[in-house]
């Protein structure tokens, strides 16, 4: 008998038992709502990757390397300038703290942070309009002392704010340290000019070879300015206290880069110059004696080795590497020469206790090594010149006494940088400065509309371990490496030291991030759950969905996520979720519901009519 | 044809033995004082797979049972949830009369359960008991997936024991009992396995009266 042709009436078609129409994307999961099987909900929560958490400014690094992954270079340099105002500076200064937190560095090398930076500063230079506009004017003014990395970041972000900034800077040119401190082969000037510039496109008005206690006294700040930020820095080169230290030749390890820096450096080297310290600046001393025409160059450290020394294990390679000597476990005690430096004498010394954080012992029992040197110059680190400061609110470290907020008591006015974090065990590094200035600006800001300020050192509740990730997910791929000029070609040059990335070897080590704790959108959980309960519209973070009515709670999606930023939940704690059926499986809701309900109103309808159907 | 009926829910496999043990040890203790009993499992529900809803089922009477073909608890007086999400799915209150009594296997409060639960207004008490904890039963809610392979069948085939309430059931059995008196305590006790857990489960129960029982 053939069915072709037959009419069957609405409430006929009822099919059997077990057969169900096959599930199509459109309405297949409204077959079973099984999400009252869970007892575990998986819910993206984005947790706090280790290399935002170490980056000084908490810069967003997870996500503008993922925008670089995907070409999104634009974006990712957006992203960048939420906290920091110049990535083309930091992309070259940095000490990358990021680089050492990161996870990958436990897996196999670390991601060439800074360089993918650095390629993302680059690319704002070139933009003829930078992508950040300044806030709409809100009518107050802000002064702003100092135009180092601090200064400059909280003048960026309170103009972003729609502040009338005023920057005064004692130097005949702005930067700061950026350009004082940091040589020409690390930090070109012309790139650091491009950034002032853009600081000048945001309306802010800086006015150099003003100094505050000489041009501009603290009661004008106080009387002008609805509030005040002191960025001063520490400008003032420590002593060694040897003995002869006065003559003629011997140098101070910042105010020697401050001059070459500022263009106003008479200094002409001899041929054999003498570095005292250890650290960072020490090292940019050496290297920059040996563009400065000296032939024979040492180093001399109270630390025992390299290991010891508080600097960078790039510089001090790349140091080694241009033909500088390094001497360990001496310090200087006599500077001889008559009127001019001609010899200095070197005596055994050691800390008393802990390295580069107690007393140096001398021991002077032992007759002295003396060597023939035409230079010696001497950087043991700096302290802030700050007698204009009222003395109520100096610290004893020698810096600006601030509450934890960064504000001076109950004043208007704020300190951030070096200036307020010496003494307090913090390193002093450009990146810290500009995240001490983008958090105090923000303290400024709340101060001035009357808001509850917010610590500047906020806690986080957890920072992603390697522990966290799915590691089946990520082959070990070496790093990039970023090209450097030879030793022999770039020693006596001006010529910038580290080469840039081009596009693909951005995108290539941007594409070796781990992602940790936050979600790249991978779509991974999207391929591996069984029932097709994960929806998304567009692949990207924080835009997919779980259908929680057919989500079974077991919990593929959350072992599978190579992130980590899934995770279980207990089903206990939510409120919703409540998916209420009649039994296990003669449920309520769904296509099943809807065929049950209508077995049931079967006998309700009129019977049919036999005698008059057609 | 009164007669009173303990349902149990639980889930398949990874906790189908505890819900097994508990309508078996109570059907059997209520034999022992001279009741009929009958205690089944309902297998319209699949109960062979791993974490689907599974129900059990018990009924003490002083007279004969007359409906012995009817495989389920149209009116149960007492529910029992062995894991505790369940709260969320299901009408596990269908058919409750009023003054019955829902247990729930969980550490959070009966007050906050009391949310979840459809139909509130039957209930004489609400009973938290946090089994899994008394029974010191670390695995139960953190390694679902581990004892999906452990238990292999839902009929006792694979067990890895044969004993009665070795685990999270033994402090249940204490629930049910103390708090409606199905069974005398003295009954039912030589059964169990866990008696350590069994006997804490008295002193640590949580119950919530809600509204007036009925005899």
């Amino acid at each position: 008998m053939s069915t072709k042709g037959t009419h069957i009436p609405d409430w006929l078609q009822v099919p059997f038992a077990g057969i169900t129409p096959a599930p199509s994307q459109k309405d297949g999961q409204d077959l079973f709502p099984t999400g009252n099987w869970r007892s575990t909900r998986p819910v993206y929560r984005d947790k706090m990757p280790p290399c935002n958490n170490a980056c000084g400014t908490n810069e967003k690094i997870q996500g503008y390397l993922d925008l670089v992954k995907r070409g999104k270079y634009l974006d990712a340099y957006a992203l960048i300038k939420e906290d920091m105002p110049f990535p083309s500076v930091t992309g070259r200064v940095c000490y990358h703290p990021c680089e050492q937190a990161c996870n990958r560095g436990q897996y196999d090398e670390a991601i060439s942070i800074r360089a993918v930076e650095r390629f993302l500063g680059d690319l704002g230079q070139a933009l003829p309009r930078d992508v950040v506009k300044a806030g709409k004017p809100n009518g107050k003014k802000v002064a702003i002392v100092g135009s180092g990395p601090a200064g400059h970041s909280a003048a960026y972000q309170l103009a972003r704010l729609g502040y009338a900034v005023t920057i005064f800077e004692k130097s005949p040119k702005a930067g700061g340290l950026n350009r004082g401190g940091i040589p020409e082969w690390v930090l070109p000037k012309k790139i650091l000019d491009r950034e002032i510039e853009r600081l000048i496109e945001l309306g802010i008005t800086i006015r150099t070879n003003t100094e505050i206690g000489r041009d501009i006294r603290w009661d004008d700040l106080e009387k002008d300015f609805d509030a005040c930020l002191l960025a001063v820095g520490l400008t003032d080169p420590n002593s060694v206290r040897a003995q002869g230290e006065d003559k003629e030749g011997v140098l101070y390890g910042l105010p020697f880069l401050r001059d070459i820096g500022m263009g106003t450096s008479k200094v002409k080297l001899g041929r054999r110059v003498a570095v005292i310290g250890g650290g960072n600046t020490a090292i940019d001393c050496a290297r920059e004696a040996l563009r400065q025409g000296a032939e024979y160059v040492s180093m001399i450290t109270v630390e025992r080795n390299t290991k010891e020394m508080p600097a960078g294990a790039e510089d001090l390679h790349d140091m080694l590497e241009e033909g500088v000597v390094l001497v360990h476990g001496r310090a200087l005690t006599n500077v001889v020469g008559n009127g001019r430096v001609e010899g200095f004498e070197l005596h055994p010394a050691h800390f008393a206790g802990a390295v580069n954080a107690s007393p140096i012992v001398v021991d002077r029992d032992v007759p002295p090594e003396r060597f023939p040197v035409d230079n010696v110059i001497v950087a043991i680190g700096q302290r802030a010149s700050i007698s204009w400061v009222p003395p109520g609110f100096r610290s004893d470290r020698g810096g600006i006494k601030v509450d934890k907020f960064g504000r001076l008591g109950d004043t208007m006015f704020f300190a951030a940088g070096d200036i307020s974090m010496v003494g307090t065990g913090q390193q002093l590094m450009v990146v810290n400065a500009v995240g001490d200035g983008k958090r105090v600006a923000f303290n400024l800001d709340r101060a001035v509309r009357g808001l509850p300020l917010q610590e500047r050192t906020a806690p986080v509740d957890v920072i992603t371990d390697l522990a966290r990730l799915n590691m089946t997910y990520f082959p070990h791929f070496a790093r990039v490496k970023q090209d450097l000029l030879l030793p022999t070609k770039r020693a006596r040059t001006q010529d910038e030291v580290i080469q840039p990335f081009s596009k693909e070897q951005a995108v290539e080590e941007a594409g070796r991030c781990f992602s940790c704790g936050t979600c790249n959108a991978c779509d991974n959980c999207y391929l591996v759950c069984p029932e097709p309960c994960i929806v998304r519209s567009v692949r990207s973070n924080g835009l997919y969905k779980i259908l929680v009515d057919y989500c079974k709670g077991c919990r593929v999606c959350i072992e599978e996520c190579p992130t980590g930023c899934l995770e279980g939940v207990p089903e206990m704690d939510f409120d919703t979720g409540v998916v209420r059926m009649d039994t296990a499986f003669a449920i309520t809701q769904g296509l099943h519901g809807r065929q049950a309900e209508q077995l049931r109103m079967l006998p309700t309808l009129p019977p049919k009519d036999i005698e008059n159907w057609k | 044809m009164s007669y009173t009926e303990l349902t149990v829910w639980t889930r398949g496999i990874i906790m189908d033995k505890e819900g097994r043990d508990i309508v078996n040890s109570v059907a059997a203790a209520g034999r022992l004082e001279g009741k009929f009993s009958q205690a089944m499992e309902n297998y319209v529900d699949n109960p062979d797979r791993t974490n689907a809803p599974t129900r059990k089922y018990c009924r003490l009477s002083e007279t004969p049972i007359e409906n012995a073909l009817t495989y389920e608890n149209e009116h149960p007086n007492v529910v029992v949830l062995v894991e505790q999400t369940m709260v969320k799915g299901w009408d596990y209150m269908r058919g409750m009369p009023p003054g019955g009594t829902l247990v729930i296997n969980t550490h959070y409060s009966p007050e906050y359960v009391l949310r979840f639960v459809p139909g509130p207004e039957r209930l004489a008490q609400l009973v938290c008991i946090d089994a899994a904890r008394l029974a010191d039963h670390k695995w139960l809610y953190y390694r679902l997936g581990e004892l999906g392979l452990d238990r292999l069948s839902t009929e006792g085939a694979a067990e890895r024991t044969k004993e009665v309430a070795p685990d999270i059931a033994a402090p249940l059995i204490a629930a049910v009992v103390k708090s409606t008196g199905i069974v005398k305590v003295e009954t039912i006790e030589p059964m169990i396995a866990n008696k350590t857990a069994f006997r804490a489960a008295f002193d640590q129960l949580r119950v919530l009266p809600i509204g007036r029982a009925v005899a």
